[in-house]
């Protein structure tokens, strides 16, 4: 019974941590343009970061070794230190955007300029990482961040011509071009496999000492959190696409993204979708301002984490307190949080396989995972992954050159 | 030899791994390179870790600038790195286990005493600032030396005297009797079966080295058996970057000079790794 409760919770948790800064505002701006017609992306990116985070939840399980200290292993330090570089400078765009993100539900809230909450925020969440335990971190986070679906109900409420959404799915709009809807799609790609989320997740194990007893919940967590996070993610998609689309109007700020919710369920619903915002960035900003930390301190074999008291992992808890002040600096140059959110995604879908790889091939290595190597069915799914990744990563930087970022 | 001998590929089992304390857990550092006492049957005397130790791995400029940032805070004349010696090591496995007292890097003990100690709330208290390694010394060389088939490297003046690196072997390039280039070193071979280092454990030999026909640096642990080859569209492509991938007894190794290996004997003659 107990176990079970676990389980549920640890799904619950991954269910409300899911959906982040990225997949919000990838989600609304692809669903305004595009309708559905992107949906099976979304699809696409849910499997692929089932696939990977099995495999680095599985691995932290089995050698209790996260996924940055399979890259340094396997890449050797040359290799790592081109991903290490690629990751941090993602990592810290991320968080910026991550505490952006925040600052503006703030500003929904009460009115105030966000550039005011910044600060704050960027305290309030250090101070989360300094003192609070880890577990009860990401629960009450994770927890707080399932007012999202609200995003479902409303999407009910709206109803919307059920009809016409799914002739989207299969048809893109004619006044799109190739090259823009291809960009996109590596955008919602990005938002949905994140290089920070794996370096969490399998820390994150670790950090909670999983052993091979846990790969249950870890595969729980995994094949059903992820999924209904992924089905969030889509809701916002449909909602954007039935209020948007037919105004031609395409949200460029995070009020006009909730603006779906307070039309189907008015304010109660404008609340509580404000809270899931600010929930889902708040926690998403300590998650990256950990992954930071984490991925530095993981290719130098430093003392990380926040199992032990935080004098015992100084370099650690300086990298993350150095990241935080440099993303808050970099917010309070009033650069849209938007615009950045963007970017980092493209930047993240780019970086993918040089972390990817290395997971792969330590999944199929026995001595690291004995018996738990990687079965036939996750094989012939990880090398699709493998090409496709790299396919995505080659076209990623072109493609935003092409399009000037999707205009 | 002896047949239970533990067999190791330096590359991808030993460096660039974790190293733990056995006694509470706590991480370390990386195995960012290997000391090896040369001579006809050199073996890996102790762990190198620190910048530097990294710093010369990385080479090129990030190599450059962390080495030369390290020796400005550093008050000796000749600093080496971090050094943990071999007898430690407990376990070589997903992690390097090590015995003892080992201490933390000097990067993290001046932060914890200047930076994180600082802060309320930090409530770690600062490791005593043991002096230097109590390692023992590196027991002498038993067997062999007679002949004095040196090998030498490129030795760094802050090294330890007579000791070398074993990031030094790696990625050169390999000729064979006539000078022609037969390919690159990709690996060291391991074999546990050197002099005694504590009562019990042996210390790791360098028994020859894995060389690729192509230079396409490191060999992701697919140079092991053909079952190893997974997935198999990737195991296929890593192997047809390295081209083939032979193994080089050291007593088939003529020489180390200049930055290359020379062999003893045709590339021909070297076995192949599916023999091993």
């Amino acid at each position: 019974m107990k176990r079970l409760l676990a389980v549920t919770l640890g799904i619950l948790t991954a269910f409300g941590g899911f959906v982040d800064i990225g997949d919000l505002v990838a989600n609304a701006v692809v669903g305004s343009r595009f309708g559905m017609s992107l949906a099976w992306v979304v699809i696409v990116g849910i499997v692929g970061i089932c696939v990977f985070a099995e495999m680095s939840g599985r691995i932290a399980a089995v050698s209790q070794r996260p996924v940055f200290d399979l890259v340094r292993e396997r890449m050797g330090p040359r290799a790592g230190l081109v991903n290490l570089g690629a990751s941090f400078f993602i990592n810290v765009l991320t968080l910026a955007a991550e505490i952006g993100g925040s600052a503006l539900a703030l500003e929904l809230v009460t009115g105030i300029n966000y550039l005011l909450w910044v600060p704050p925020v960027a305290l309030v969440a250090w101070l989360v990482m300094w003192r609070v335990k880890f577990e009860t971190m990401e629960r009450v986070f994770g927890l707080a961040g399932l007012a999202l679906v609200v995003f479902i109900v409303a999407l009910w409420q709206l109803g919307p011509d059920w009809g016409e959404l799914t002739t989207q799915l299969v048809r893109p709009p004619q006044d799109e071009g190739v090259p823009t809807y291809l960009y996109y799609a590596i955008a919602l790609l990005g938002g949905a496999m994140t290089p920070y989320e794996v370096f969490f997740f399998s820390s994150g194990g670790v950090e909670e000492k999983w052993t091979r007893k846990d790969l249950v919940t870890a595969r729980a967590n995994v094949f059903v959190g992820f999924p209904l996070g992924g089905v969030l993610s889509l809701a916002i998609a449909a909602c954007a696409a039935t209020v948007f689309m037919p105004v031609e109007a395409e949200p460029g700020s995070l009020g006009q993204m909730v603006l779906p919710v307070a039309e189907g369920l008015g304010k109660v619903g404008l609340g509580v979708v404000i809270l899931g915002v600010f929930a889902a960035t708040f926690g998403a900003t300590l998650e990256t301002a950990l992954s930071s930390g984490y991925s530095l301190s993981q290719y130098f074999g430093w003392q990380w984490g926040k199992y032990v008291v935080p004098g015992r992992a100084a370099r650690f808890h300086v990298t993350v307190l150095a990241s935080v002040i440099v993303a808050t600096a970099l917010i309070l140059t009033t650069i849209d949080p938007i615009k950045v959110t963007e970017y980092s995604l493209v930047f993240s879908a780019a970086a993918l396989p040089l972390t990817y790889l290395p997971v792969l091939m330590i999944a199929n290595d026995p001595d690291y995972m004995g018996a738990k190597v990687n079965g036939r069915f996750s094989n012939v799914l990880g090398s699709f992954y493998m090409v496709l990744l790299l396919v995505v990563a080659l076209a990623a930087i072109p493609l935003m050159i092409a399009t000037k970022a999707g205009q | 030899m002896n047949e239970h001998a533990r067999v190791l590929h330096a590359r991808l089992h030993l460096l660039d791994r974790q190293v733990v304390r056995e006694s509470d857990d706590r991480l370390l550092c990386k195995v960012d390179d290997l000391e090896v006492r040369p001579g006809d049957r050199p073996y890996v005397t102790a762990i190198l870790s620190g910048p530097l130790a990294l710093g010369p791995r990385l080479g090129g400029l990030p190599g450059w600038l962390m080495t030369e940032t390290d020796r400005l805070f550093r008050g000796e004349a000749r600093p080496g790195p971090y050094r943990i010696d071999m007898s430690l090591v407990t376990d070589v496995g997903s992690a390097v286990r090590v015995a003892g007292h080992p201490q933390d890097l000097a990067l993290e003990r001046w932060l914890t005493r200047n930076v994180v100690g600082r802060i309320p709330g930090a409530a770690g208290t600062p490791e005593q600032d043991a002096p230097e390694s109590t390692a023992q010394d590196v027991p002498e060389n038993t067997a062999g030396d007679a002949s004095e088939k040196t090998l030498r490297v490129r030795e760094r003046e802050e090294d330890r005297p007579d000791t070398m690196r074993l990031g030094g072997l790696l990625g050169r390039t390999v000729r064979g009797p006539s000078g022609e280039v037969a390919g690159d070193t990709a690996d060291v071979r391991l074999v546990q079966d050197g002099p005694l280092l504590a009562e019990v454990r042996q210390a790791f030999r360098l028994a020859g080295l894995l060389i690729a026909r192509r230079r396409a640096g490191r060999l992701f642990g697919y140079e092991r058996g053909p079952g190893l080859w997974r997935p198999s569209l990737l195991g296929a492509l890593v192997r047809r970057m390295h081209g083939e991938i032979r193994y080089a007894e050291w007593d088939q190794i003529e020489s180390l000079d200049d930055d290359e290996v020379r062999l003893g004997v045709a590339w021909d003659r070297l076995r192949s790794t599916a023999d091993l």
